[in-house]
């Protein structure tokens, strides 16, 4: 596959010359340098290939800004990183948001971070700050906002425009699970257009990654997802093993599959109270927290926490887990099975809810490409992408299960897919927990400070919402010379719009609510 | 020396008789609005496996007057901008038609303030002006989700009424009568929801909970979509009106409901007050449950289901009723 896509791109694109890179040490297989004269081509030459922009993200060495391109495929895992090199005083490149829709809000983020023009972009404004901030954040050296730049970024105002009835849902508002705000265009019940605004939860996790060492950053990563909160550590520590060539003892990887699924769990549970709550139905909100609390109740037991848990070390973990927590888990298998009747009983088969989920919110096949999206919103379009089967990670590759899949990819398939899933992740708990052995749980030998070699890495977990990406380089010191985090939720909600266009209210609100949003995650 | 007598005479019976009613209406409204929060909150508690209030008093029977209490003493905050007669006015026109339809329900077979020979009339009449309240508590409030809540709720109201009337008429074409004690009178002979009046009896009962605006027909104030749609703005006291005015339409429309297919008063060994109660508060108590079990229905689909499906049903239903009268 991957020497295919090398030989084919060659054919192609004449100018470009890919390097194939070990997977194993960076985490994509291909590495090619692109200029701004063909990165435009090379991006129309992955869209026709059914790849789709994992992640987009900018580094500055100072020297010069990288604006990396991570391309990835759904059905074979071929990661590819495309770099173009841009000047770093008044640095501008060629925007490809017309060929990926998600790269608009990629493209924005460089642009306000990093001050990287795109021309041909339409709409160059905020998208996580706000116009106090008059210099690049993640630029090393400090360079204040041109008075033109700033009055571009501030260009959005809906507010100011006189004609249509315009509503903002949020940032306080019942059904926007946090602090998203959506300013709708509205004619009657219709919307006509729908733009999320961000930024409203912003913390700049990244560059406070570009202030502290490895192990200081690592309880940040539970307070992005706060409901996935271990597969955010999961994915941020395995990571950091990979650049630094850790290896985990068994055990602790059963560990920590198990309870990365009993995360899931929980995660999928306040989802499904939280939907149905949205669709005015608010008594399921009570029944699911009832069994999400048995999970919460065995995981306080065995990380000290029950929301931002720290539980994962490198290399290892912070302590083990006891018979008490075997059989825990064990009692909490039989009674969420037990439970998967009553909410079938309750909810699918409800008139209502089949009248306000069926056939609302359609994706087709060109989403998961145009957009990235992930996670359970593709796999309701039957697409059965799961970082845990495609690049397995912990124990996934020893253990038997399956992929949830939808057909249609409407609200109704998102929400059968996640009680799915729930389903088959008791399965994999279950499975996991007859194979774990005894054995030491953290790794021997490991330095105080943490010092990776040189390089980059970009590595995947599947958080509950979907593809949890960690982009790292290093230069060699014990503080990450940039830590990108690609995060599902955000690619999800980049859909919106187009999916929201023409709905009633109501629906735009269901589907909103089918994504599973996360907003801290979006806003990082 | 001014004895009793003399007052009355002064005034006449029938005056003495109306205040003393509306007297009584006043504190039905006030006990049963109290009553039906404490019964609500311990019916939700108990479908959402909680136990519901119990610190304040004994099962928490004290809650509703801490709660009223509390609304009593919050400042009564009224938003810039908004339309100030109108903002005012709709908290106290939501009041007017609840305490009118009171009137001619009989509560027992002598428990009634007037029994007008148009009684159902008179209810229909006057509950309709309810969603004149919300429209102006929309308008006035000069917010967007207010707006939206207040459209929704008109035309919910116009598409409701209709099969709500039409599933009334058979009742009155059989019983004879427009007044809602000759009404329960027929129904000695058998109540009317098994007299072949059953349908009659399912469509009114979704069209009042359409009419109350409850789930799962809330529309006018869906929280997930409007926050809290037409009374969005309104907060103290002014809100509390608009709770108390919710509460009495329930139990106008279970009233009714009881008075027109359950046979109202009549039961055996228990008085009739009793039954009537009884009777009423099962109905209130199933709204309720519907509240705490089913999701909202979408604005057109609601409006579909009035047009396309109640209207018709209940239409049938009133010619074939009257074709057997005639025959």
């Amino acid at each position: 596959m991957v020497k295919e896509i090398a030989e084919k791109i060659k054919e192609s694109i004449s100018s470009v010359e890919p390097h194939i890179t070990p997977y194993e040490l960076r985490g994509y297989h291909l590495f090619i340098e692109a200029t701004k004269s063909n990165i435009i081509e090379i991006a129309n030459f992955f869209k026709r290939s059914g790849f789709y922009l994992a992640d987009m993200c900018c580094v500055d060495y100072i020297d010069y800004l990288e604006i990396v391109y991570l391309f990835n495929n759904h059905s074979k895992v071929c990661r590819i990183k495309v770099a173009l090199k841009v000047e770093p005083d008044k640095p501008s490149a060629p925007t490809i948001s017309h060929i990926y829709n998600i790269a608009h809000w990629y493209e924005r983020e460089i642009h306000e971070f990093f001050g990287v023009l795109f021309d041909g972009h339409s709409f160059m404004t905020y998208l996580f700050l706000h116009d106090q901030i008059d210099f690049y954040p993640l630029r090393k050296k400090q360079i204040p906002v041109p008075e033109e730049d700033k009055k571009l970024l501030n260009s959005f105002k809906p507010e100011e425009q006189e004609d249509g009835f315009f509503l903002n849902l949020g940032p306080q508002h019942p059904s926007t699970h946090g602090v998203l705000r959506v300013v709708v265009k509205m004619n009657g019940e219709y919307i006509l257009e729908a733009i999320p605004v961000l930024g409203y939860l912003h913390r700049m996790h990244e560059k406070m990654a570009e202030n502290r060492t490895y192990q200081q950053f690592y309880p940040n990563a539970a307070r992005m997802d706060y409901l996935g909160a271990l597969n955010f550590n999961l994915g941020y520590v395995t990571t950091v093993e990979k650049l630094c060539g850790i290896e985990v003892p068994e055990r602790a990887q059963y560990i920590r599959t198990i309870t990365c699924e009993l995360n899931r769990i929980s995660s999928h549970l306040l989802w499904l109270g939280a939907f149905l709550a949205d669709l005015g139905g608010l008594t399921p909100f009570l029944y699911t927290f009832d069994d999400r609390e048995q999970i919460l109740d065995i995981l306080e037991a065995v990380t000290g926490s029950r929301l931002t848990y720290s539980y994962f070390r490198f290399g290892g973990l912070f302590n083990d887990v006891d018979d008490d927590f075997v059989d825990g888990v064990k009692k909490f298998i039989n009674r969420l099975r037990s439970r998967f009747g009553m909410y079938e009983r309750l909810v699918t088969g409800n008139v209502i809810f089949i009248n306000r989920v069926k056939d609302i919110g359609v994706m087709d096949y060109t989403y998961p490409i145009r957009y990235g999206c992930s996670g359970p919103v593709i796999r309701s379009l039957g697409i059965p992408f799961d970082i845990r089967k495609h690049e397995p990670y912990g124990v996934y590759d020893r253990i038997d299960f399956k992929v949830a899949q939808g057909t249609n990819g409407d609200n109704m398939d998102r929400y059968l897919v996640r009680i799915q899933e729930m389903e088959i992740s008791l399965d994999i708990i279950e499975k996991a927990l007859k194979d774990m052995p005894s054995g030491p749980i953290n790794a021997e030998k490991l330095p105080k400070k943490l010092k990776p070699p040189k390089g980059d890495i970009y590595h995947t977990v599947e958080s509950p919402r979907g593809e949890l990406g960690v982009y790292i380089v290093s230069d060699e010191s014990d503080i990450p010379y940039r830590m990108r985090w690609r995060v599902p939720s955000y690619s999800n909600l980049m859909t919106f719009p187009e999916l929201a266009r023409g709905t009633l209210i109501a629906d735009a609100i269901a589907t909103l609510g089918s994504y599973d949003l996360v907003i801290p995650e979006i806003d990082r | 020396m001014c004895s009793l007598d003399n007052i009355i005479q002064a005034v006449g019976k029938e005056v003495i008789r109306l205040i003393l009613g509306l007297i009584g209406v006043l504190v039905v409204v006030v006990v049963n609005a109290l009553v039906l929060t404490w019964v609500e909150r311990k019916v939700s508690g108990h479908m959402q496996r909680r136990i519901g209030p119990k610190e304040v008093g004994p099962y928490g029977l004290i809650q509703p007057f801490a709660d009223g209490l509390k609304l009593l003493a919050k400042e009564l905050l009224t938003p810039a901008n908004v339309d100030k007669p109108l903002y005012y006015l709709a908290p106290v026109i939501v009041f007017i038609p609840v305490l009118v339809s009171f009137i001619v329900i009989p509560f027992d077979g002598f428990l009634q303030v007037k029994d007008i020979n148009v009684g159902i009339l008179v209810i229909l009449a006057f509950s309709s002006l309810s969603v004149l309240s919300i429209l102006t508590a929309g308008w006035g409030s000069n917010n967007k989700y207010s707006l939206i809540g207040a459209t929704r709720s008109v035309a919910q109201n116009i598409a409701y009424e209709i099969p709500l009337l039409l599933s009334l008429l058979p009742v009155i074409f059989m019983a004879n009568s427009f007044s809602l004690r000759d009404i329960v009178e027929v129904q000695r002979q058998g109540w009317f929801v098994w007299r072949w009046q059953f349908f009659a009896f399912l469509i009114y009962f979704i069209s009042a909970t359409a009419e109350t605006n409850r789930t799962p027909f809330d529309l006018p104030e869906a929280e997930s979509e409007l926050v809290a749609g037409f009374h969005t703005e309104y907060s103290g006291m002014r809100f509390a009106l608009f709770f108390l005015a919710e509460y009495t339409n329930i139990f106008i429309a279970s009233a009714i409901a009881t008075t027109f297919f359950l046979g109202g008063y009549l039961g055996p060994v228990l008085p009739g007050i009793v039954w009537f109660f009884i009777k009423t508060y099962f109905l209130v108590f199933v709204i309720m449950w519907f509240r705490w079990t089913f999701p909202r229905v979408r604005f057109d689909q609601l409006l579909n289901f009035s047009w396309k499906i109640l209207i018709p049903v209940a239409f049938a239903n009133l010619i074939v009723t009257g074709g057997i009268l005639k025959l």
